[in-house]
């Protein structure tokens, strides 16, 4: 590992410390604090995954009374409901995730008092933030896999040809993007610890008609624009295309500059509004209020 | 008069007459919790509880120094304004020089706070698995890291605790372990909020001992700790001021404060308090 860090481009040292050594180490420190957290819940450990077996399995059998090819709107995806669906509800986890986990992670930070001990510590704001969803994402990302290897192993979802660039361009933006969410749930809670509006405009919301469980085709048009305004929409076209239908990388890009004009947008508006609301609870001495 | 002295994790410069911490009329009002009522009616009216008015202090280097106070006097915020945790609304505070609100990150590496608070540390990790997290947080490079927590635990005496998971701990250890982060980066100054509160009389013992033999006398540190307890003021302290209603009602060492000795330490206290609040009885709210 050090050979690797010396290698590094951009070593800089600012006051006495070389800063990609340290942010390196930070992050793994963070990694390793919520693995040994989550690893000590064993029986919860185990039955996230026993619950992932179980809605795929729900669905699995829910897509059989939707005959292939039946119905015109998912012919773009394939004609097969199982493939579409399980594609919406692997990925929406990472929306989940994010948006669900930091700010509960900064929520208990709050309440336990382990935030002012992380706050007085030499370490910045994004990496605090960064470090403390790190280990959700790998989380996310294990289990999406692991929802798609049961899906084609087990319940025989047909996979040809992935296209890789498409699928991990779409993934990384989507990570960055609900990351986004995710932080700008995390200022609601320093400030007002309760009531999170974004968990409702994107969890509900997004679930409903951002197309995880079926194709935004089929909605009414007076609500249809409001699928266009969120990000998971792009998501999940840019990754069904990616995995169900291997389109070519034209078909993709659309998707891929619509999120990246997302994560362009609330990725930096994110972590300013973070360090506004931090600002706000050091001045209104609410850091570890509930 | 700068002589060498051991610091904890090598050998330092002590200055003992240069000023670790520097506190210039700081005011800190915490914004009213409003109700349905007045959220509604009057949304932008400000009002608020006065923490702070207008603090003046001086804190020297390698000193024993107690912010001592009744429940409510504005210790813990004075502590957490020093800490970077909370925003002044007015005033400036330097540690070592560098000013607390333009140059915190080189202030953080000169404090260490041994936060009152035991759930801020993660329970269901060992005590050697949170120093390790916290001393990374705190730019402790890997190759270093392991000699320093060991150092540390070695020194606040928990070595044989520390692969134990921290929820195992007594309150006297988690109060040990507390220090123990806070010495992680091997601060020039220590900030400790009551570490005494809720142990017993021999761990209480204990710790003024330490803070005051171990980490004053034998390494140099400055150790700014808040009480409400005078035996633990007087024993303790080179330096002792007593606040109360958020303004600093009287300063000293023990001997100047109680006159050579001819008036108690409790006498001087009870006088500082009914100054700020002359209808108020007894210590503290």
């Amino acid at each position: 590992m050090k050979e690797l860090l010396k290698k590094l481009p951009l070593r800089k040292k600012v006051l006495g410390v070389d800063i990609m050594s340290a942010l390196i180490q930070k992050l793994y420190a963070f990694l390793k604090r919520d693995f040994l957290e989550e690893a000590s819940y064993k029986y919860s450990f185990i039955a996230s995954f026993f619950g992932i077996f179980l809605s795929s399995a729900t669905f699995f059998f829910i897509s059989k009374l939707i005959s292939p090819n039946s119905s015109s709107v998912l012919d773009p995806y394939g004609g097969d409901y199982f493939s579409f669906v399980i594609i919406g509800i692997a990925f929406s986890g990472l929306l989940a995730i994010f948006q669900e986990r930091l700010p509960a992670i900064i929520r208990q930070a709050q309440v336990t008092g382990t935030l002012e001990a992380i706050l007085v510590s030499r370490t910045s704001i994004p990496v605090i933030l960064f470090g403390s969803s790190l280990y959700y994402f790998l989380y996310s990302i294990a289990s999406t896999v692991f929802h798609l290897i049961l899906a084609v192993v087990v319940f025989g979802m047909q996979v040809e040809k992935i296209n890789w660039l498409g699928a991990v361009l779409t993934f990384i933006l989507t990570a960055l993007c609900f990351l986004s969410i995710g932080i700008l749930s995390a200022c609601f809670i320093l400030v007002y610890k309760k009531g999170n509006p974004f968990s409702w405009i994107y969890g509900s919301v997004s679930g409903l008609l951002g197309g995880v469980f079926f194709p935004i085709k089929i909605l009414p048009a007076w609500i249809k624009w409001i699928s266009y305004i969120l990000p998971i929409t792009y998501s999940l076209e840019g990754l069904r295309k990616s995995i169900i239908t291997t389109s070519p990388f034209s078909e993709i890009l659309p998707n891929i500059i619509a999120l990246s004009v997302f994560t362009v947008v609330f990725f930096p508006l994110s972590i300013y509004l973070f360090r506004m609301a931090l600002k706000k609870a050091k001045k209104d001495g609410t850091l570890t209020h509930y | 008069m700068a002589v060498v002295e051991a610091g904890l994790f090598g050998y330092a410069k002590v200055d003992r007459k240069m000023k670790a911490i520097e506190v210039k009329n700081v005011t800190k009002v915490y914004p009213a919790i409003k109700g349905y009522k007045e959220l509604l009616f009057h949304p932008f009216q400000k009002k608020g509880t006065t923490a702070l008015r207008g603090i003046n202090l001086e804190v020297r280097s390698s000193q024993c120094f107690c912010l001592m106070g009744p429940n409510g006097a504005g210790k813990t915020t004075l502590i957490k304004i020093l800490s970077t945790l909370v925003l002044p609304d007015e005033g400036k505070a330097f540690i070592k020089g560098h000013d607390l609100e333009k140059e915190t990150d080189e202030v953080k590496k000169h404090i260490g706070f041994a936060l009152a608070e035991e759930r801020s540390f993660y329970w269901r990790l060992t005590g050697l698995q949170n120093l390790d997290f916290f001393a990374a947080l705190n730019n402790i490079s890997l190759s270093k890291r392991r000699k320093k927590i060991h150092e540390v635990i070695n020194l606040v005496g928990l070595e044989k605790a520390a692969y134990r998971r921290f929820n195992t701990y007594s309150t006297g250890m988690r109060q040990m372990m507390a220090i123990a982060r806070a010495l992680l980066s091997d601060p020039d100054i220590l900030f400790v909020d009551e570490p005494t509160r809720s142990l017993d009389p021999v761990a209480a013992q204990n710790i003024r001992t330490f803070l005051r033999e171990e980490m004053v006398e034998n390494h140099g540190k400055t150790v700014f700790w808040a009480t409400h307890d005078l035996s633990e003021a007087a024993e303790f302290a080179h330096t002792i001021a007593i606040i109360s209603e958020g303004q600093v009602r009287d300063e000293g060492s023990v001997r100047s404060l109680t006159n050579q000795g001819s008036l108690s330490l409790k006498e001087v206290y009870e006088r500082a308090v009914k100054k700020a609040a002359p209808e108020k009885k007894g210590f503290g709210s």
